[in-house]
This record gives structure tokens, sequence and C-alpha cells, in this order.
């Protein structure tokens, strides 16, 4: 026990037994209470912004440098629990409302989106963050990971990647437009979770039998599907399931720049945000833990399915028990872009912190045609001349069979090009 | 060192009195030495407990003085039906096989004897700095899910779910804790045991009736020596009285630095009957009785030359069949017909030769099950 008393950090709280007196722990003070948090240099006056070279909050006008003072959390950082209160007010949707905000800096008003965390003021260039949306607190960012690629280097990994393709046209390394990347730190949620699966299902097996054919009257084998119940259980433990937290970027190009290292996330600190774009999610907490728990279902109906002794399965049935859901809200860091080429817009975006990029790039159909042409006509040519040869015997079927097989080959190879092809242009 | 004695006169004796309200005298039994306050003038009787020896009457020495100068504040009274325990009575002598002569529901009847078993009460009041974790309960949604081929995909079910959330608290406290029992016996936990928990809401102030009508039990344990029992219930409750002032549902890791103070001791008196029967040993086998619901506690013994008895009867009639047969059978030489019939006979013989270890085997088993 402690020796003091009361303990240090406790406060008095109300007691409803009269004769015993009840200290709890002091609440933690939100350290930045502002509703707007705006950044300017203490020696020059000049605006500060976050610099991923120096990892702090610099000012480019006399060399001020102030670092974050935040520790690394990473895969500790706090979880929260589906209570029906932070389900409700998760939902309470952003709507189309927009927050005006007047620049402490030039007095100018201006009007934000309301899912805007981050704004820079058109007129003097003043970086703000915006820390509390009225009574949103408990559905603040807590964690972020900070920027760890230079906006520098975005346009060299996007023209190396818009050349790395043989399905794209030769002018797209050369397109213009590619340097206006913005910063954004979009929204995310984690989800963790147990899931307890009982499944059942019918499993087929393969077994040789023995009949007698009446008519050639011999015994004969064959192979049947003997159909056998089978059961098992599987748990899967989920650990940090990101989805996506706005609707307004495609699902499938930020499913492809998911592969964020979650160790490096740090408390949050609007220092990392100054200068930055930051996005507040507008996909509901309910509808984000929709999307994770579909895929974490059919992680665990795979994984039952894996547990059958074949894979031949039908009637099969399965309960599952999610227990220990957890989530976060997170903001990761990204770059976006759009450029456009023909006339048609085409969005790209980096991983802020690994640099893996992913975006929609044009397809030069041209090209993908005549490779499968050219994949195809071998099978084709060969096969016609075994159609040919055929009266000469054995080698007409040699080059026939080859050219069957060639062309099965180019079939399949022209299916995988062309599906590949599609999505390129995909979001 | 106390001895039993031919008299009893001492002024001791006429303190212990005026505290009990009556006038009484202090017994011993000689045999498992159990002590008892019991009225004057009340004839030598035999041992409640054991019911081997018979009391005699007690010098108090020094330490009986300080248990029997805490008279008794409250007691619980013989609450139970006399039906109700003869009807248990009646059912626990209605087995086993090969009972003994001596259990049987009359005899168990004569027998029963109204005991009080003494227990220490504590009232005091505490001040003491406390420290704890408190756990409030809170719902979390989740989800069970369940899919199907046949039904073509996922059902989902939302669920709700409690959890505790655990929070450190501190505090003071200074309050007063009131009848906090403690045992007042040695073996006071076994004999709780066997005849379960009582009823202590249930006390009422001590009469000198309940003095007249029973055998009182004469604490063997000083409140010095009851004081560690009693002090992890005095925790126990400030505990509890903790969790409600900080409104919590749970409460675990439970310290505190207490000051008692003004520690007052009582006794409260807890009803039991008593009675035995006699084994092939000629030994009292003790049966206790709730005082409050009729919750009976004893071991069935079967009698061994009961059994024995009965083998020899059964061995008997085993062996004149046989002599029957076999005359029979001689008989059937002659008469053919016969002849099935003493076979059949010598069979049956045989057969119920075996059954004559049945007996034995019976009362064996039940023995052993009773030690066990």
């Amino acid at each position: 026990m402690n020796k003091t008393f009361p303990p240090p950090g406790y406060i008095s709280t109300e007691s409803l037994v009269t004769g015993i007196e009840v200290y709890k722990p002091a609440p933690v003070k939100i350290e930045d209470e502002r509703e707007t948090v705006e950044f300017k240099c203490p020696q020059c006056g000049a605006t500060t912004a976050y610099s991923v070279v120096d990892g702090g909050l610099t000012c480019t006008h006399c060399g001020y440098y102030d670092a974050p003072q935040k520790p690394v959390v990473g895969k500790q950082a706090g979880e929260m629990e589906f209570t029906p209160q932070a389900l409700a007010q998760a939902s309470l949707g952003w709507g189309e409302e927009r927050k005006e905000l007047e620049c402490q800096s030039c007095g100018a008003r201006t009007l934000v989106p309301s899912e805007s965390l981050a704004h820079t003021c058109v007129f003097c260039g003043s970086n703000k963050v915006i820390q509390r949306m009225a009574s949103q607190d408990n559905l603040r960012p807590r964690f972020l990971i900070p920027f760890k690629v230079a906006m520098e280097k975005c346009q060299g990994i996007t023209r190396q990647w818009l050349g790395s393709s043989w399905m794209t046209p030769a002018s797209l390394k050369q397109v213009a437009g590619l340097n206006a990347f913005a910063a954004v730190y979009l929204p995310f949620w984690t989800f963790d979770s147990t899931t307890d699966a009982n499944w059942r299902a019918e499993v087929g097996h393969q077994e040789t039998e023995s009949y007698y054919d009446a008519g050639d009257k011999e015994w004969k084998t064959r192979t049947v599907t003997v159909w056998r119940w089978e059961s098992g259980k599987v748990q899967l433990k989920i650990d940090d399931l990101l989805v996506g937290g706005t609707a307004k970027l495609s699902t499938i190009l930020l499913d492809k720049i998911k592969s964020f290292n979650l160790n490096e996330l740090v408390d949050y600190d609007p220092k990392y945000l100054a200068g930055f774009h930051a996005r507040a999610y507008d996909l509901p907490l309910e509808k984000a833990w929709e999307i994770a728990r579909q895929q974490m279902r059919e992680a665990t109906r795979n994984a039952c399915r894996e547990q059958a002794s074949t894979s031949q399965i039908r009637s099969f049935s399965m309960n599952l028990d999610f227990s220990d859901e957890t989530w976060r809200y997170v903001l990761l860091p990204t770059y976006v872009a759009a450029y456009r080429y023909e006339e048609k817009i085409f969005q790209v975006i980096i991983n802020g912190q690994t640099g893996e990029i992913t975006g929609q790039r044009p397809v030069d159909w041209a090209k993908v045609w005549l490779a499968i042409a050219a994949l195809l006509a071998p099978g084709l040519l060969l096969g016609l001349i075994g159609l040919v040869t055929l009266p000469l015997g054995g080698l007409g079927v040699i080059i026939g069979g080859i050219g069957f097989v060639l062309l099965v080959a180019g079939i399949v190879i022209a299916i995988i090009i062309g599906v590949q092809a599609n999505r390129m242009g995909e979001a | 060192m106390m001895m039993a004695d031919g008299g009893n006169t001492s002024s001791t004796v006429n303190e212990l009195s005026n505290l009990w309200g009556e006038t009484v005298d202090l017994m011993v039994c000689e045999s498992c030495d159990w002590r008892y306050v019991l009225p004057q003038g009340v004839l030598p009787q035999r041992c409640p407990n054991c019911f081997n020896g018979d009391l005699k009457l007690l010098t108090p020495g020094p330490e009986i003085q300080t248990v029997c100068s805490r008279p008794p504040e409250s007691y619980l009274p013989f609450s139970v039906s006399m039906e109700r325990v003869l009807q248990n009575i009646q059912e626990f002598a209605s087995g086993p096989w090969f009972a003994p002569a001596d259990l049987n529901p009359a005899t168990l009847r004569q027998r029963l004897k109204r005991v009080y078993w003494p227990m220490w009460l504590v009232d005091c009041n505490v001040r003491a700095a406390w420290e704890a974790e408190a756990g409030y309960d809170y719902e979390v949604v989740s989800h069970q899910d369940r899919y199907s081929d046949s039904q073509a995909g996922w059902t989902s079910q939302e669920i709700k779910e409690t959890r505790v959330r655990w929070e450190p608290r501190a505090g003071r406290l200074e309050r007063s804790y009131t009848n906090i029992p403690a045992p007042a016996l040695e073996g006071h936990r076994q004999l709780v045991n066997r005849v379960r928990r009582f009823q202590l809401e249930q006390a009422q102030p001590y009469s000198q009736d309940a003095l007249r009508q029973a055998f009182v039990r004469v604490p063997d344990r000083s409140v010095e020596d009851a004081w560690p029992d009693a002090a992890p219930a005095v925790q126990d409750a400030a505990a509890d009285e903790c969790r409600k002032a900080a409104n919590a549902e749970h409460i675990r890791q439970f310290q505190w630095t207490p000051d008692y103070q003004n520690l007052n001791w009582t006794l409260l008196l807890l009803p039991v009957f008593t009675t035995y029967y006699l084994d092939d040993d000629q030994k009292p086998q003790q049966i206790l009785i709730h005082g409050q619901n009729g919750y009976l506690s004893g071991v069935k013994r079967a009698s061994m030359k009961r059994a024995q008895k009965t083998a020899l009867y059964i061995a008997i009639a085993a062996m004149v069949v046989f002599v029957l047969s076999l005359l029979v059978s001689g008989i059937g030489l002659v008469i053919p017909p016969l002849l099935a019939v003493g076979g059949i006979g010598i069979v049956a013989a045989v057969l119920l030769g075996a059954g004559a270890i049945m007996p034995l085997a019976i009362a064996w088993q039940v023995n052993r099950s009773a030690k066990d």
C-alpha cells in the first residue's frame, strides 16, 4: 500500500456510504485542448510545417526546429472496445457540413469540409490543425504514423512505376502533372478479434471400387466419390486488420497500399499534421466493422475448409463466435495525385511510410491484343498444320497435339493478361 | 488444568451463575472432554457428544473462567418441527441392509438430546486507509454468425456481453461492524461441515429458557484465539462496504491498514440435536440433526453379525435343497423323469449356496463406504 494518503495523482470522488472516503486517479489531461492549433515560428513568426526529412516542425526562414515529443507506441497503441456508446457516437455522420475557420494570422474566413483535420490558409499560408469537433472527443484520432517518404521522391517513384509495365503506352513516362502530389493523412480503422468456429461438412474421398461389367463379362475398377461427414474447430486471432475510413477514395486502390508497418504508430501530436492535409473518417465505425467482419469470417471459413481432409466439400455449415473485439482510429500517411492522359483522369496513391505505389494506368490495348495474338498464333498454326498432315499418320497427330497444348497454354496466358490489363485501369 | 471434581461450590461458580442468569453447574465428559453448562441440580447424564462417558462436575480454573465470563447474548432457537426431525430419523433408520438392531427409529427418538454449540460474535470499530481495484460492469456489442451452404450464405446475430472494467480506488473509512462470527470450538468447522450452515439472522436475545432446554457447550477457544478467524471476516465486510461506496459491482485486491477499537465479544448459541445407535462393537455412532432445518448427518453402518446369520440361514437352506435333490436324483435312476428334477435342484442348491456370500459382501461394502 502507498505510504502517503491520498496516493499521488488521486482526487476525491463521491462516496455512497457514510464514513468511507473514496479517491480515484485524476483524469489524464489532454495536453492541448485548443480547438484549433496554429503553427507559427516563435523566432521569426513565419509559418512552420512538419518536415519529413528532419522529422519535426521546422521553419524554412530561420531554421527553427521543434521535434514532436511523442513516443513510438507501435502495436501497443491503446484499443477501444465496441461499447454501445462508442458505436452510437461513431455513427454520428459528418454529413456535408462545412466548418468555418477564422485564420488567426490574417483574419480570413474560410469554409473547410467538416472532415478536414488540417488546413492551410489560402491567403497567408499559415498551417492549422483542427483538434476537436463538438462531442466527438472519443473519436479523435489518437495515433498516427508520421510521413517517412519525402514529397520530392514521389515524382521519381511514379515515373518508374508508370514505365514498369509493357502494357502501358510508351509516352506515359513523359506525362505532365505528376508533381502535384498532395500529402494527406487518411483515416483508417484497425480491428482486432478472435474468431472461434465449429464447422461441419460432407467431404468427398476418391475411392477405387471393383464392379462386374455384365456386358463385357469381366471385373473392372472405377473411381467413385464417397461422402463422409467431418467436423472440426478453428480459432483465429486477427490482429490489426486495416479498413479505410473514407469512402471518398477508391477502396480498391486503398487496399493495395495497406501494407503500413503499425509498429511505427506514435501518439497523436498536432505537430505531425502541420502543413499536411488530413481527413477525419466519413465511413462510420459500424460500417467499417461490418467490412472487417466480412473479411474475418471469410478468412475463418477458408481456415475451416482447409481443415477438411480433402478439398471436395459440400453441405458446409459453420457457427462463428467473435470475441475480444477492439478497434482503433488512426491516421496514416499517403501521397495522392491525379494525372491526365488523353483526356482521362487517373489516380495515383503512394504509401507515405513505405513508398509503395498503386494507382490507375492507361492500357495500350493495341499492344495487348498483339501480345495475345502472338501467344495464340503458334498454337493455331501448329494445330492447322497437324490437321493438314493428319493423313500422313503419326506425324500429323504429334504436330496437332503440340499445337493443341500450345493453344491451351496461350489461351490461359491470354486470359491472365486480359484480366491484368483490365485491373490496371480499375479504381 | 481442568479436573473433574466431586464438589463445585466456589464463589467463581456463583459469579458465573449470576452472569448466565441461572444457577449453573459446569460439567465435563471424562471420555471426550467436552464441557457443558447445565442448570444446577440436573441429574448426571450421559455426554450428548460421545455418548460414552457420564458428565461430572468440573471445578472451573482460570481458562474456563475466561470463556464462561462471557455469557451468551443471543441464541438460535430450535425452529425445526419435531415432526420433521422424526421423519428424518425414520428415513435414516430405514436403511441400510443388515442394520444393527439398535438402529431403529424408536431408539433414536428416545435418545434425542438438545445441544447448543457456542460461537463467538465480535463488534468493533475500525479506522483504516484502504486501496483496492473496483470493477465496473459495462456492455460490449459482439456477434455470432452462422454460415450454411444450403441457406446460401451468412446470417449474423448481434449480442451484448457484459465485461468488467477495473479501476484503482483508495480511501479512508471509519465504520462499525457488528456480530462478526468466529469459531468458539476447536473443531467448529468440521462440526458445521457435517450439519451445514446456520441462519445467523434468526438469532434471538438469550433467555434462561434456552439453558433449561438443552446442554450448552462451553467454548474451548478464547477470544484471543478466535480473533484471527474474525479479522478476515471484518476485512471482507469492509471491502464490500468500500465497493458500495465506490458504486462498483466488484472489488478485488483489497488492502488496508486497520486500527481496531472497542472490541466487544459476545456468545451465540447454535442449536443441534444429537442421538446415537450402537454398532456391532457396542460403540455409539453419533447422529447430528440441524436445529433449524432438520438436516441429518450420520454414518449408517451394517451389522456384520446379522449378515453372518443371514448367510448361515441361506447356506443351510442350500444344503437342504442339495440333499433333497440328491435323493430325488437317486430315485430318478429308477424313474428317469425325476433325474431332471434332481439335476435342476442341484443347480439351484449350488446357486443358493453361492448367494450366501451376498449378505456378507453387502455388509462389508456398506461399512467400507461409511469409512470413506
